[in-house]
């Protein structure tokens, strides 16, 4: 479906909400403006499932809000919801069906927020702030996976108080990514570690990381057959690693590449190196967009190991970035990610999220 | 797979020493950072082809290679793979080599991190990541014990137990065995003259003499995933170019955990040997660590990530001046600490006002307010900006039971979870947010 049929709403800057705004550098890339954002940074992004009629997006930010916009057809936002947690949301994801949509916060919960009754409920308790959440639907079982700066990944149905499971890990969650059957957490320290979801969720496979330092976001990818077969490791050091779980050859298919860095070119002034922020992949095409500190995004084909493109710099950081689900729309977050320190923290300076239309743009490259 | 003469059967780049597993692969790597037109990107085939090009097209004159280590910039010299390099550079290189895979791993600090993948955009190169590296503080015991013995690549292999790799290197070693534990002892005076033998072992590596100290460190409670990760990165060593230590494959649980652990390896920038790392670094403070630890590690929080020298290129031990591909300093924007970036953003105290349990609505509301405001008072902000931030609650308190677009169909019971049916709908909290919100009509 075609989501920015006519040239009216897309393409104009997002000028339509807040009166007239200039082309300064908060949107250079001239994507449509999402209407009432957030106050304060945005955690993450998520669009509804394709099990939904229509796109809907969710944000949680650091105002401890959880928004909930419906995307129409000709790029309009409409705001539509919002719930709160007491402390910031670091996570937020769909169930399957769409109806429900799970938010994590660093205020221990996770919650389930039935979106028909506008109601929600804590569903998951940790002794930690939830840095990631995730709904698992498998044939014979479903919940909700939650990963905590506790050192904890915790299986919750969403009917009890207490945990299904509880997994420890080495260290902190930082990120996660569920595709079943397989779940990647990525923790601290560089630990990564592979889960695999059939009959109950247990360990796979303990994997050394590809990449030499923190580790900042991950995302699965899919083979042609639809089934997940790796997953791309971002770290602060703008470095993706795209890694194989059972690749044929090791030493060649998994590599890693650079990213979001300045000075391309110019190899006299030292090079500033940026966080990856958050990684995504086309749904359909199975290209690969990463957002970084540095305020950009790029999209890359991994498999002909090329950069599709770069956007032009942002004012602030990007700090999430989502698919919806037929792959047309890429939204995008502007904010500040505290990747300078306290120092530049503006609190005044407004916080965005973009949509862009990505059915042309993540085509993959044609191998040489 | 098996190397034994890095030179005849592993291309190398004459501009930049690094290796690659094909000529195909070595000559892709030539054209993108060598021969590579830096006014129209455009990939030449030799030096003096880029010359010509940029002369002809662009009148420009270059006069040494890009991102050639120094000594290896001359534009005028054709080589194209492996062929035309000069035959003292092959014969160089060859020495090199040879003794590169008799002190096996420890050495390998040098050649890190950027030099490990092609960093154009269009490129990647061979991942790193998937030789085996060598825990080098491992079996440095063993050097200790031997001063005369000249082969120090045996060291790692050195812990009493497994020497799958080591017998042809360290005929002696069972002799060291016994003598270990005095050796060990007596390690400080031992280190003198392994230290002095690394220099002559190592006339390639100029970088790794300062890593050596580090992993000479007596090591009363040799871990024991010493002999496994040393064993086997021996002859999986040769299998990864020589500049590009990678992951270590544990033969040991114990490795296995400490893998995920650490990050920055002491005397080398390997990820993977990390692991191994942990430990020295506690243990032997007194040594070279401090240099290593602080420039390579990023993980433990005694050894803070900086923010202003980049990792790979700082360290003592990596990088000698033949490696570089990009400049020579590079700047990572993040704070220092090696925590993340949420959990330095969550320590503020304006977010942690709000960590009671959300089911206290008593509680939870007045600080609802005072998150709304969102400006804490340290920073003396208006609580919000009058036209500038909704709240949206009006929006939002509007529509609770009207939500078309979702399909009510199969909603699971809610169960009897904890009652945490809180009034952030919108109707209580609202009220109190906005004192100072005009919302202005529909925005």
């Amino acid at each position: 479906m075609s989501l920015f049929g006519t040239s009216a709403g897309f393409g104009t800057g997002g000028t339509g909400v807040f009166g007239s705004t200039t082309t300064d550098s908060h949107n250079p890339m001239k994507d449509v403006e999402v209407t009432s954002p957030p106050d304060d940074s945005i955690s993450c992004l998520a669009f509804s499932p394709p099990t939904m009629p229509g796109n809907f997006l969710i944000g949680g930010s650091w105002a401890n809000d959880v928004r909930c916009w419906e995307v129409q057809d000709n790029g309009q936002t409409v705001p539509k919801a919002q719930q709160m947690h007491t402390g910031p949301v670091l996570d937020a994801c769909w169930s399957d069906d769409g109806s429900k949509v799970f938010t994590a916060s660093c205020d221990k919960t996770a919650k389930m927020w039935d979106l028909n009754s506008n109601q929600a409920m804590q569903i998951a308790q940790h002794d930690g702030p939830i840095k990631a959440i995730h709904w698992i639907k498998a044939p014979n079982y479903s919940c909700v996976m939650t990963g905590s700066w506790d050192k904890t990944l915790k299986f919750w149905d969403t009917r009890s108080p207490n945990p299904m499971m509880s997994l420890p890990m080495p260290e902190r969650c930082y990120c996660a990514d569920v595709v079943y059957p397989m779940a990647v957490v990525a923790t601290a320290e560089r630990g990564l570690i592979v889960y695999q979801l059939e009959n109950q969720p247990s360990e796979f496979r303990r994997i050394d990381s590809p990449l030499k330092h923190q580790h900042r976001c991950v995302a699965i990818f899919k083979d042609k057959q639809n089934k997940p077969t790796g997953f791309a490791l971002g770290s602060i050091e703008g470095r993706v690693a795209i890694h194989y779980i059972n690749p044929p050859n090791p030493a060649k298919d998994n590599f890693t590449f650079k990213c979001h860095r300045s000075n391309g070119t110019n190899t006299t002034t030292p090079q500033d190196i940026y966080a990856v922020n958050a990684i995504s992949f086309h749904p359909v095409h199975g290209t690969l967009a990463t957002v970084g500190s540095d305020g950009r995004f790029s999209f890359w084909d991994k498999d002909a190991r090329t950069k599709l493109k770069t956007s032009e710099q942002l004012d602030q950081p990007i700090t999430a970035c989502c698919f919806n689900h037929n792959g047309n729309i890429f939204a995008y977050a502007s904010s500040y990610d505290w990747s300078k320190g306290h120092e530049y923290y503006n609190p005044q300076k407004k916080n965005y999220i973009f949509l862009r239309s990505a059915a042309e743009e993540l085509k993959p490259r044609n191998k040489k | 797979m098996g190397r034994k003469k890095k030179k005849q059967m592993k291309p190398w780049c004459w501009y930049c020493n690094r290796d690659f597993d094909d000529e195909k692969i070595l000559i892709q790597h030539q054209k993108a950072k060598h021969f590579k037109c830096h006014i129209c990107h455009k990939k030449l085939y030799t030096g003096p082809g880029l010359a010509i090009h940029c002369m002809q097209v662009h009148k420009e004159t270059i006069d040494s290679v890009p991102n050639a280590i120094p000594g290896r910039t001359d534009i005028e010299l054709e080589i194209y793979g492996m062929e035309g390099i000069p035959e003292k550079d092959m014969q160089e290189r060859r020495r090199t080599l040879e003794q590169k895979s008799q002190e096996s791993q420890k050495k390998k600090s040098n050649n890190q991190d950027d030099s490990d993948e092609d960093d154009d955009d269009d490129e990647a190169g061979p991942s790193a990541q998937q030789v085996v590296s060598v825990q080098p503080q491992t079996g440095y015991a063993t050097p200790m014990a031997q001063p005369g013995m000249p082969p120090v690549a045996g060291a790692p292999a050195m812990p009493p137990g497994g020497y799958q790799g080591m017998p042809p290197m360290m005929p002696g070693v069972p002799h060291m065995m016994h003598g270990m534990p005095p050796a060990m002892h007596g390690m400080p005076p031992g280190m003198m003259p392994m230290g002095g033998m690394m220099p002559p072992m190592m006339p390639g590596m100029p970088g790794i003499p300062p890593g050596m100290p580090p992993h000479m460190a007596p090591r009363p409670g040799m871990p024991h995933m010493a002999p496994a990760p040393a064993a086997g990165a021996i002859p999986s060593r040769q299998a990864a170019p020589a500049a590009q230590p990678t992951v270590t494959k544990p033969l040991f649980p114990s490795a296995a955990q400490a893998q995920q652990s650490a990050s920055g390896a002491p005397a080398s920038n390997s990820h993977s040997t990390a692991a191994s790392s942990d430990p020295p670094k506690a243990t032997f403070p007194a040594y070279t660590q401090p240099s290593v630890s602080s420039s390579s590690s990023t993980s433990s929080s005694s050894n803070p990530s900086s923010s202003t020298v980049a990792k790979p290129p700082a360290t003592v031990t990596s990088k000698p001046a033949t490696l570089t591909t990009t400049s020579a300093t590079s700047k990572l924007i993040h704070p220092d600490e090696d925590i993340s970036l949420e959990e330095m953003k969550a320590q503020l105290p304006r977010y942690q006002r709000l960590i009671p349990r959300a089911g206290q609505a008593h509680a939870a509301a007045p600080s609802v307010a005072a998150v709304g405001s969102m400006m804490p008072p340290q920073q003396g902000m208006p609580p919000q900006q009058p036209g500038m931030r909704h709240p949206m609650h009006g929006q939002y308190g509007a529509p609770p039971q009207g939500m078309p677009g979702y399909m009510p169909g199969g909603m699971p019971p809610y169960g009897q979870g904890p009652p945490m049916v809180p009034p952030y709908q919108g109707g209580p909290p609202m009220g109190m947010r906005p004192p100072v919100m005009s919302p202005a009509g529909r925005y």
